[in-house]
């Protein structure tokens, strides 16, 4: 942990909190946050969740020099051209675009505006004992809350756009997104990353309710080249019959890691988490997810697949828990990765945690290269060895992108991969 | 077209093809036979361009010195080879990558790729010339096909991408009566003065449907006898040991 001046933090927490008109139990508690994560520090490899990246040490390699407040301005990024040139027209969409860590802009226009709510937040939740929450809590504000009322069906996805521009550095960025989902409601929703900043680190938290019936399909994607570290927390309740479908496209920082956390609260919920890391240079991601089965017939499936080139690290940490109720709970987890070079390392730890006697769980690892003899079979066929390559990836990568869902989010993703 | 002089082949220190001697013109047709581990194979994936082995000796193909090309020149150039297993590639549309081949070679000798209508249109006539089931062409590429629809993808293949010199690693394996003339019809019908083919087979069967010009006996890594048709006959009769 690097020496923060914990009693200039403090201060500053104060100032600039009070300079925007917050209440003092509000800055009380944010402060209270900022202690607690000052003292735990950035996570590292001593933590059971953090044992394969020491993220303590990759911040302090990566950002020596990391502010803790967002004094980037909100200037005109040109992004309009970025938007233009992506293959898909955002207006098609329901969207709200982040500039500079800053929403910019929220236009939810494909719905009835009277089934849903969306409210700019800052109020906090209490000290947790998860050093980069206590980090959000403390100086995340303006967030958005977004609300699905009973039985309100999304007429098109929405869109979670965010910019930065390349003079954006050294700058700790930390939102928030609060879901709520009534009864019945159905959203589907893609993050996508599109900084062009370099060296800042995005702590991102989302908190999502899922009432008996509601469907939310979560997917965040971050497709293009960018030197940012990337933490996303997403923690999501399910009750009854209710869906969460989870997908992460891993790719473009220079460290990302995902989060995900399902409780599977009530009958017949369930939760499907899948992932594709492709990494090239030095990058490490990770996707941890943790489901816990928590009452009876409930259901979770998780597929993450990997290509990994050059120096590339790749961890994946899956954690079943069931819950002695949980019976007729089924669960099951597979991992696959695929070597391109030697120096790549691919990690990945199961875990299978049952108290009830009447489940059926299951997960699987396995790690190798590309069949030359496929390479050759396709190289025969008039395709160079890179080409050839692209082929087989983007078949292997297939197997998860056909597991999304929305289609309209399934051919944006594909679009963003490059797959034909 | 085609000449291969004094042609030695190792993999791990084991010698597969000895010294073996093979001129194609434009227009033959030459059956290659021989017993299970004469050297048929390698000598296909040699001429395609597989890495591995250990070579001595000349391949001419054209104006071109066969083992400097890369795999994929050699297809730009016209060489195909139809695999005796073709391979299984989970998550690649038959019908896209049949366009990303064609459209591949196309593009290395400076012609006009063709869009998705124009290929399309090709494809589906093809096909049904081929009697190959279209479902098969919106199917991942020979993923959980048949044996004869695997064979006949490989037909299909050719027949889209014309090539100039055609390898049949063992087509006629694994095909019943009907596939086989199907098969047979395909090469059959991009016969002509200029195109040329190397029918690699156990069995003289196939060589009722697509007549050969010439047919040779491979034995222990060298051809031990080259005939005509009627050698194929005399193969079917006293077997590969009575040669």
């Amino acid at each position: 942990m690097k020496e923060f001046k914990m009693s200039n933090e403090k201060l500053e927490i104060n100032e600039f909190f009070k300079k925007l008109g917050f209440k003092d139990d509000n800055i009380n508690l944010r402060q209270k946050c900022m202690e607690n994560f000052l003292k735990d520090g950035f996570p590292s490899k001593k933590h059971e969740d953090w044992k394969f990246f020491d993220f303590d040490k990759i911040i302090l390699n990566e950002i020596p020099n990391l502010n803790f407040f967002n004094d980037a301005i909100l200037k005109d990024l040109y992004y309009a051209d970025k938007i233009q040139k992506l293959g898909f027209s955002i207006k098609e969409y329901n969207h709200i675009i982040f500039v500079n860590g800053f929403i910019q802009n929220i236009e939810l226009n494909h719905e009835d505006q009277n089934k849903i709510e969306v409210i700019r937040n800052n109020s906090i939740d209490t000290v947790k004992n998860e050093s980069l929450i206590n980090l959000n809590n403390a100086l995340s504000y303006d967030y958005i809350k977004l609300l699905v009322k009973d039985k309100y069906i999304f007429n098109k996805p929405l869109l979670i756009l965010s910019f930065s521009n390349d003079l954006i550095t050294n700058i700790n960025f930390n939102s928030r997104i609060d879901i709520e989902m009534e009864k019945n409601s159905i959203l589907s929703m893609a993050d996508i990353n599109f900084h062009n900043s370099k060296k800042n680190f995005f702590n991102l938290n989302k908190n999502i309710k899922l009432a008996e019936g509601s469907i939310l399909k979560n997917y965040i994607l971050d497709p293009f080249n960018n030197e940012n570290l990337h933490y996303t927390n997403t923690k999501i309740d399910l009750e009854g019959n209710s869906v969460a479908e989870n997908f992460i496209l891993s790719s473009g920082s220079n460290f990302s890691k995902n989060e995900i956390i399902c409780n599977l609260k009530e009958q017949y919920s369930s939760a499907f988490v899948n992932g594709i890391i492709n990494l090239n240079n030095n990058k490490k991601h990770e996707i941890r997810t943790k489901i816990s089965h928590l009452s009876e017939n409930t259901k979770s499936y998780q597929l993450v697949k990997c290509a990994l080139k050059d120096e590339a690290k790749a961890v994946y940490q899956g954690k079943i828990f069931v819950d002695q109720v949980a019976q007729k709970t089924d669960g099951y987890q597979s991992s696959k990765a695929v070597l391109l070079d030697k120096a790549t390392e691919f990690n990945c730890k199961p875990e299978l945690e049952i108290y009830a006697d009447d489940v059926k769980c299951s997960h699987g690892s396995s790690s190798g290269n590309l069949d030359e003899n496929k390479i050759f079979y396709l190289m025969t066929r008039g395709l160079n060895k890179l080409e050839a390559k692209k082929i087989l990836l983007d078949g292997y990568f297939l197997e998860v992108i056909e597991k999304i869902t929305d289609n309209e989010i399934k051919k944006i993703t594909k679009i963003l991969m490059g797959i034909k | 077209m085609l000449e291969i002089k004094n042609l030695t082949a190792k993999i791990d220190n084991k010698n597969i093809i000895n010294d073996l001697n093979l001129k194609i013109n434009p227009g033959e047709v030459h059956a290659l036979m021989g017993p299970n581990g004469s050297g048929k194979s390698t000598l296909s994936n040699i001429l395609s361009g597989k890495k591995g082995y250990e070579t001595t000796g000349e391949i001419f193909y054209e104006k071109d010195n066969l083992l400097d090309l890369e795999i994929e020149e050699r297809a730009h150039k016209g060489i195909f080879l139809a695999f005796q297993y073709p391979l299984e590639i989970p998550g690649v549309n038959n019908n896209n990558f049949l366009k990303t081949s064609v459209n591949a070679i196309r593009k290395a000798n400076g012609e006009k790729e063709y869009d998705a209508l124009e290929f399309l249109k090709i494809v589906k006539q093809k096909a049904k010339d081929l009697k190959f089931e279209e479902n098969n062409l919106n199917r991942q590429l020979n993923v959980g096909f048949s044996g004869g629809e695997k064979k006949k993808n490989e037909i299909l293949q050719m027949s889209i991408l014309q090539p100039k010199l055609t390898i049949l690693d063992e087509t006629d394996s694994g095909l019943d009566i009907d596939a086989l003339k199907v098969v047979s019809d395909g090469v059959n019908t991009l016969r002509n003065k200029k195109n040329s083919f190397l029918i690699i087979t156990h069995y003289q069967r196939l060589l009722n449907y697509i007549k050969p010009d010439f047919v040779h006996v491979l034995k222990n890594g060298t051809i031990v006898k080259s005939g005509n048709f009627e050698l194929a006959l005399e193969l079917e009769n006293k077997g590969y040991e009575g040669i």
